[in-house]
């Protein structure tokens, strides 16, 4: 077994990579390599804590430090204190950024494009397999981020296997417009590995609104690849707005209704697949919503639901991983999923551990008692709720302070603060009780 | 420090208020001039989610297309009174 895979996969140096149309020129894959080197000479030492909005930046960052041997930290969302969590972890990590960030305790190295030119490379670089290309993190109900280290071949051959069951190849030339960050480990696959080694481009932008979607659509050529999820879908399908041609949808990080899927369809002209993944293993089944409720596995992927939780393993893993997910396996291969363990919530397609939202809540100075949690169903517009005993503070206040520690969708909406906590004689809080003190 | 609304202004407050199902916030009481993102004492506190709400309510209601891809375009986000200043210009633009 070779002990490197390449940089990318099928180096064809003349192939666009980076799409970055109407702003700036697209870059082939050549002309990336040369500005990461360019780059990667100046990267301080350490791990990079990537926080670049642009993906094309983000991706100039993370191919410059894997030139550099170093490895990208990916934190889960933008909040400050989360990242200060990460960088106390990891110590000799820097920020690496493209704008304005506020202080989080480690050095901050801005990145931006070199100037342009060089000789083009024969061979696109070798990374060792085993080497740790990137560290995501989940939250977990133990307080603080849980790591999950990536080696460059788990990603390498992940996106190889999405590359298949999606586009059927290797060297399809697709253009991707993501709408996702690309922190966030299913961004990381589809929209930055599936370029590297899945033979596709992808667009620099990070489009929020049905029409800036349609603007980044409109700027790359055909065929069109939109990755995406089910609340960016929502608003498309709602929007009226006319979307240029589409060969694929891919949404994730949330369950698609077949209603939603539908309405997708219809507004976008493209079937609409989903992927379901987890952060510990990044993509692990697909299927196209309106077949049905079941889900493929990707070949040679096994899963097994016992002790609670679901253990995933494959030969494209590291090492077997755990999700708290539940499923049910079918005789055919595929899976149905039927829920998660109740302290892990998503909101708007992000995950999230209850207990450890309580606990950064109880972390804010003056809070006395508090609980967070989730007062209805978890459909696409569903927020987290929290009752909070804090006689000295405004609610704002808690909320300002909360945002510091929090991906700002799991901020309570509403925060309402109350005399006590209905604890039982057990210490714990009865849910329905909870529900009557917030209606009150 | 609480400019009053403007009737367009009252009526995208309350837009705002109903789009979000943040009906714990008075809609007469957005300031017109106080961020509509980030902080929550000094604003509303809304995240890029609430964007895209207030996205389509606003297409549903005016038919007018935003967009949040560029800092000009962030800027119409900034406070309620800018973002009712450029809906109405570009619904006259249209007309």
């Amino acid at each position: 077994m070779r002990a490197t895979l390449p940089l990318l996969r099928n180096y064809t140096p003349a192939a666009v990579l980076l799409r970055r149309a109407p702003v700036l020129p697209d870059l082939s894959q050549d002309a990336l390599l040369h500005a990461a080197r360019e780059a990667a000479r100046c990267l301080p030492e350490g791990q990079p804590v990537n926080l670049c909005e642009d993906r094309g930046l983000f991706l100039l960052g993370f191919v410059a430090a894997l030139l550099r041997g170093q490895t990208t930290l990916l934190p889960p969302g933008r909040a400050p204190g989360v990242v200060a969590d990460i960088v106390r972890a990891h110590p000799g990590s820097y920020l690496l950024c493209d704008g304005d960030f506020p202080d989080a305790g480690a050095p901050r190295h801005q990145i931006g494009w070199p100037a342009a030119g060089g000789a083009a490379e024969a061979r696109a670089p070798e990374i060792p397999q085993d080497h740790a290309a990137a560290i995501v993190f989940t939250s977990g109900s133990t307080g603080g981020p849980q790591p999950h280290v990536k080696s460059w071949r788990s990603l390498y051959l992940t996106a190889g296997l999405c590359a298949e069951r999606f586009l059927g190849r290797l060297d399809s030339g697709v253009s991707i417009v993501a709408t996702v960050p690309p922190q966030h480990m299913y961004s990381l696959e589809t929209s930055i590995l599936l370029a590297l080694a899945g033979g596709c481009s992808t667009h620099a932008s990070r489009p929020l609104l049905p029409e800036d979607v349609r603007a980044a659509l409109a700027a790359v050529p055909a065929p069109r690849l939109l990755v995406t999820t089910p609340v960016h879908l929502r608003a498309l399908a709602a929007s009226g707005v006319r979307f240029s041609p589409l060969q694929l949808v891919i949404s994730a990080t949330a369950p698609l209704s077949a209603e939603l899927a539908r309405a997708a369809e219809d507004a976008l002209g493209a079937p609409v697949h989903e992927i379901y993944g987890c952060t510990e293993a990044g993509s692990m089944c697909t299927r196209r919503t309106l077949d049905g409720p079941r889900w493929r596995p990707y070949p040679e992927l096994r899963m097994a639901h016992r002790d609670g939780m679901t253990h995933v393993a494959g030969p494209h893993l590291d090492a077997p991983v755990a999700t708290p997910d539940v499923i049910e396996s079918h005789a055919d291969g595929t899976i149905t999923l039927l829920g998660r363990t109740a302290d892990m919530v998503k909101i708007a397609g992000k995950r999230a551990s209850l207990t450890e939202l309580t606990g950064k809540l109880l972390g804010v100075p003056g809070v006395q008692d508090g609980v967070v949690f989730l007062p209805g169903e978890e459909t696409p517009r569903a927020r987290l709720a929290a009752l909070v005993v804090a006689p000295g503070l405004a609610e704002a206040a808690i909320l300002d302070a909360l945002a510091r520690q929090m991906d700002p969708v799991f901020l309570p909406r509403p925060l309402k603060k109350v005399d006590r906590l209905p604890r039982n004689a057990l210490g714990k809080l009865p849910r329905e009780q909870l529900l009557a003190l917030l209606r009150a | 420090m609480s400019a009053a609304q403007s009737p367009a202004e009252k009526e995208m407050a309350e837009l705002i208020v109903t789009a979000l199902n943040i009906e714990h916030v008075t809609a007469d009481k957005i300031a017109p001039g106080a961020p509509l993102f980030g902080s929550h004492t000094d604003g509303l506190g809304l995240d890029s989610i609430d964007a895209l709400e207030i996205a389509l309510a606003v297409s549903e209601r005016y038919g007018v297309q935003l967009r949040a891809d560029d800092a000009n375009n962030k800027q119409v986000f900034s406070s309620l009174g800018s973002l009712t200043d450029f809906v109405h210009r570009q619904k006259r633009a249209a007309a």
